[in-house]
């Protein structure tokens, strides 16, 4: 889907991996015009994964054809003068340029953000990193594993009796993607509204990370409780939030208010537990959790998760089956609201994407664009918009200047 | 320096629990004037139970959730199954740029406030609608909150040991953020778009449509592989090392995270541990060997790590250039030296609870910084000014609206709703 929300808002885009482009891509799903500018080679997440079985399309990674849907593409080497040249000629009338380059980087590529705001008043610069711009760390390394332990996300997941465990996949760098989505929006907003000049936004994929921990660091402060690992219990509380094994599989249960817990006995049919005195009021619950709770667990091992589900919800509680992503793609709500897109990828074929994340109902969305071969759009960016001649983009790709069509 | 909206843009926000509280926080730091408004029989959840104990010991403004995602914003109380509470809201809206609301789809119509009845009143009106699963298709009506959402997306399928078939629940609910995130987001989208076309209109979150994008990886690797993607726990597919082991000292301060994706890295931390040996091993020789025998690989360095202090080994595997963190628990991420050194905490003081660290804006904006010294406000805190600022009441109608109920400044029994 592509909406037209953010039409004539003009991004740089100089991402690479997943947060930035998270960031430009959102920005793209709704309206703004976002060309991709990558080095020669392409950027990282083209050679990364997940390829189609058996076939590595050379330049061309599944999450890198989600990631850049709907932005335009060109090349640039940004270390040769000529490549220095034609960017600035691309920030002229940018609102934004979005950066997840190191710190420092813009800088050694004579894109050092003070003077371009000064050079371009209406461009704003938005940049992600791992530690943020200025502090001692900020040439730090950080992959998803560190920065899961460092945010304080792994700490309380897990078996009390055996070590943390990570959360999933790349999470945190989505969450600093959007964040940077925000922080963009921002810097356009207030240059038409209050500021009226552009201006540089640092977002730390650290800080990113712990701003979703308000649970651990703001209580902690509160009431000195170190949360520890509570199993198959997201915390020990006057609550169960639990995933509990079933006949077929698991399911996640979320048992909180006294209207659930009431919920639940009608469910496990054991209308006595409401006044039982281990658990009739939520202090109690917390008090007899493990007794509650192994009830609860027995209930759920002799049945299938959707008919728990469905059992579940008619009585207001919220239950779920725990889907596997495959059933995610299959999931009737999904489908339903026709939320995963097919993408017709040049080099991929037909893959089905998330749609864009929130509907806007003043106009109804476009069909989506793929993400840009290396160089697509290099004619009709580089040659219409800036002037290069066809002669000069034939001596700068011979040059590697640029590469790709 | 002033915020990006330096009071010109009125935000009223009808959220409870923590997804659309945080859209209206964000909004807040951003310098817009954010009116939660709640009912004195129902308020936010997160404010605190009464079902928890004696009175004295209520917990009702002391609750950490609620004191960090409502901060910035002005409190009024309205009784929204009163007629003339739905009115005053009606009120309020008419004179507000955004709405803000995550109550399951039906609810907002129940009160007679769905955006077809307030459009009318205020063209320019953007109101975000935020429910579990979006208004529409089967689920439409599903009971949703922060974590069944983060499974009905995937992503506690996904959270395992790579040994054990039990899924676990994330540590934050994570719905939630993604969805005050997201919707943070749209309502910039939209106001953007309002500022060309001079409209309003109603945009639509299903917070589980927001957090299956962070999943796009392993949807993709389904799709191309067939395969369903195995949950791999603290390890790689490929890289070995990749894991969480435990170091010298007390258990909640032992744990560190530690990777190395290429071969010099490997050597490195094998030379950093005191290891050299296990470089050189058959079993640990390349990427493919380590990964065949992770298990001792596993075993070998948690041994060599429980001679060597957390902090210690950390800073050590950092300099030799390997991936390593500490796995912080909350007061480690209080004391994080980077986290400190950019003065990411702020101190807020707050009736009640005093003063704490609170998490900072993460957008950290050159010229529009963000506004981030007001608490969370007690309930009905501001009735009087906004009631009387904004809506030119007397002081006799505020006091007759107090005595009939509608509003107040004290939480009421729980009630049948009509």
């Amino acid at each position: 889907m592509r909406y037209r929300a953010l039409s004539g808002i003009k991004v740089v885009d100089l991402t690479h991996f997943i947060a930035g482009p998270y960031a430009t891509m959102l920005l793209a799903d709704y309206g703004a015009s976002v060309i991709k500018v990558e080095p020669p080679a392409g950027e990282g997440a083209r050679r990364i994964g997940p390829f189609r079985a058996g076939a590595q399309a050379a330049d061309r990674g599944a999450l890198f054809a989600f990631l850049n849907a709907n932005k335009l593409g060109v090349t640039l080497d940004l270390k040769h003068p000529r490549g220095r040249e034609l960017i600035r000629g691309l920030l002229r009338d940018a609102d934004l340029m979005v950066e997840n380059f190191a710190p420092g980087t813009l800088a050694r590529l004579g894109l050092e953000p003070a003077e371009l705001l000064e050079t371009f008043p209406r461009l704003s610069i938005v940049s992600i990193s791992n530690f943020g711009q200025d502090g001692a760390e900020r040439g730090g390394l950080l992959d998803d594993l560190t920065l899961f332990a460092r945010g304080g996300w792994t700490f309380p997941v897990g078996e009390r009796d055996r070590e943390p465990l990570t959360p999933p996949g790349s999470l945190a760098q989505y969450i600093g993607g959007l964040y940077g989505a925000v922080g963009a929006m921002q810097t356009v907003i207030a240059r038409d509204l209050t500021a009226h000049r552009g201006q540089h936004v640092d977002i730390s994929l650290l800080e990113a990370t712990v701003a979703t921990m308000i649970y651990e660091t703001v209580a902690f402060q509160y009431n000195g409780v170190l949360r520890e690992r509570a199993g198959r219990r997201f915390a020990v509380g006057p609550f169960m939030i639990v995933t509990l094994k079933c006949r077929d599989g698991y399911a996640g249960l979320q048992c909180v208010t006294d209207k659930q817990f009431v919920g639940l006995c009608d469910l496990m049919q054991r209308p006595e537990l409401v006044h039982d005195e281990r658990f009739n009021t939520a202090l109690k619950r917390m008090v007899n959790n493990d007794a509650l709770l192994e009830i609860v667990a027995g209930f759920f091992l002799e049945h299938e998760r959707n008919w728990l589900y469905r059992e579940g919800q008619a009585r207001a509680i919220p239950l779920v089956p725990i889907p596997s992503v495959a059933e995610v793609l299959e999931w009737e709500q999904t489908r339903a609201r026709g939320y995963f897109q097919t993408i017709d990828d040049p080099a991929l074929g037909k893959i089905k994407v998330p749609g864009a994340p929130l509907r806007f109902h003043s106009h109804p969305p476009e069909a989506i664009r793929p993400a840009p071969l290396l160089g697509e759009h290099n004619r009709q960016i580089l040659g219409a918009r800036l002037g290069v001649g066809a002669a000069e983009l034939k001596s700068l790709a011979d040059e590697g200047v640029i590469a790709g069509t | 320096m002033a915020t990006v909206f330096e009071k010109k843009l009125r935000v009223i926000d009808l959220s409870m629990g923590w997804a659309g509280p945080l859209a209206g926080q964000m909004l807040a730091e951003m310098g817009a004037e954010v009116i939660k408004v709640e009912d004195t029989h129902y308020f936010d959840w997160w404010r605190g139970s009464l079902s928890m104990g004696p009175p004295e010991a209520q917990p009702i403004e002391r609750a950490a959730t609620f004191n960090t995602a409502n901060r910035g914003k002005l409190g009024v109380t309205l009784d929204l199954l009163n007629p003339r509470g739905i009115e005053l809201v009606k009120r309020l809206v008419a004179d507000a740029d955004i709405l803000i609301e995550n109550y399951s789809p039906g609810v907002m119509e129940r009160f007679g406030l769905s955006y077809e009845i307030l459009a009318p009143l205020n063209p320019r009106l953007i109101m975000i609608s935020m429910p579990s699963f979006g208004y529409g298709g089967p689920e439409t009506f599903s009971r949703g909150y922060g974590n069944t959402v983060e499974a009905m997306a995937g992503v506690t399928g996904l959270a395992r040991y790579h040994d054990n078939d039990q899924p676990y629940t994330l540590s934050n609910a994570l719905g939630d953020p993604v969805g005050g995130l997201t919707g943070t987001f749209g309502i910039l989208a939209a106001i953007y778009e309002r500022e060309k076309t001079g409209r309003g209109q109603w945009i639509e979150l299903a917070q589980v449509e927001g957090l299956i994008p962070m999943l796009a990886e392993s949807i993709l690797e389904y799709q191309l592989t067939g395969k369903v993607p195995a949950p791999r726990g603290n390890r790689h597919p490929y890289a070995a090392p990749h894991g969480i082991y435990r170091c010298a000292g007390a258990e909640a301060q032992a744990w560190i995270a530690l990777a190395a994706y290429r071969e010099d890295q490997w050597r490195a931390l094998a030379e950093t541990l005191g290891a050299g040996h296990l470089a050189s091993d058959p079993r640990f020789i390349d990427a493919a060997a380590r990964k065949a025998n992770e298990d001792a690989l596993d075993s070998e360095l948690n041994l060599s790590l429980s001679a060597i202090p957390a902090e210690d080994a950390v800073k050590r595997l950092s300099a030799a250039g390997v991936y390593a963190a500490h796995v912080n628990s909350a007061p480690a991420v209080l004391g994080d030296a980077q986290l400190l050194e950019r003065g990411y905490f702020v101190p807020i003081e707050r009736a009640v609870v005093g003063t704490h660290l609170y998490p900072g804006a993460v957008a950290r904006m050159s010229v529009t910084p963000a506004a981030q010294e007001a608490p969370a406000p007690m309930l009905g805190q501001h009735n009087g000014e906004v009631f009387r600022g904004l809506l030119k009441m007397t002081d006799a109608e505020i006091a007759e609206l107090e005595a009939a109920g509608v509003i107040g400044t004290a939480p009421r029994t729980y009630r049948k709703a009509s």
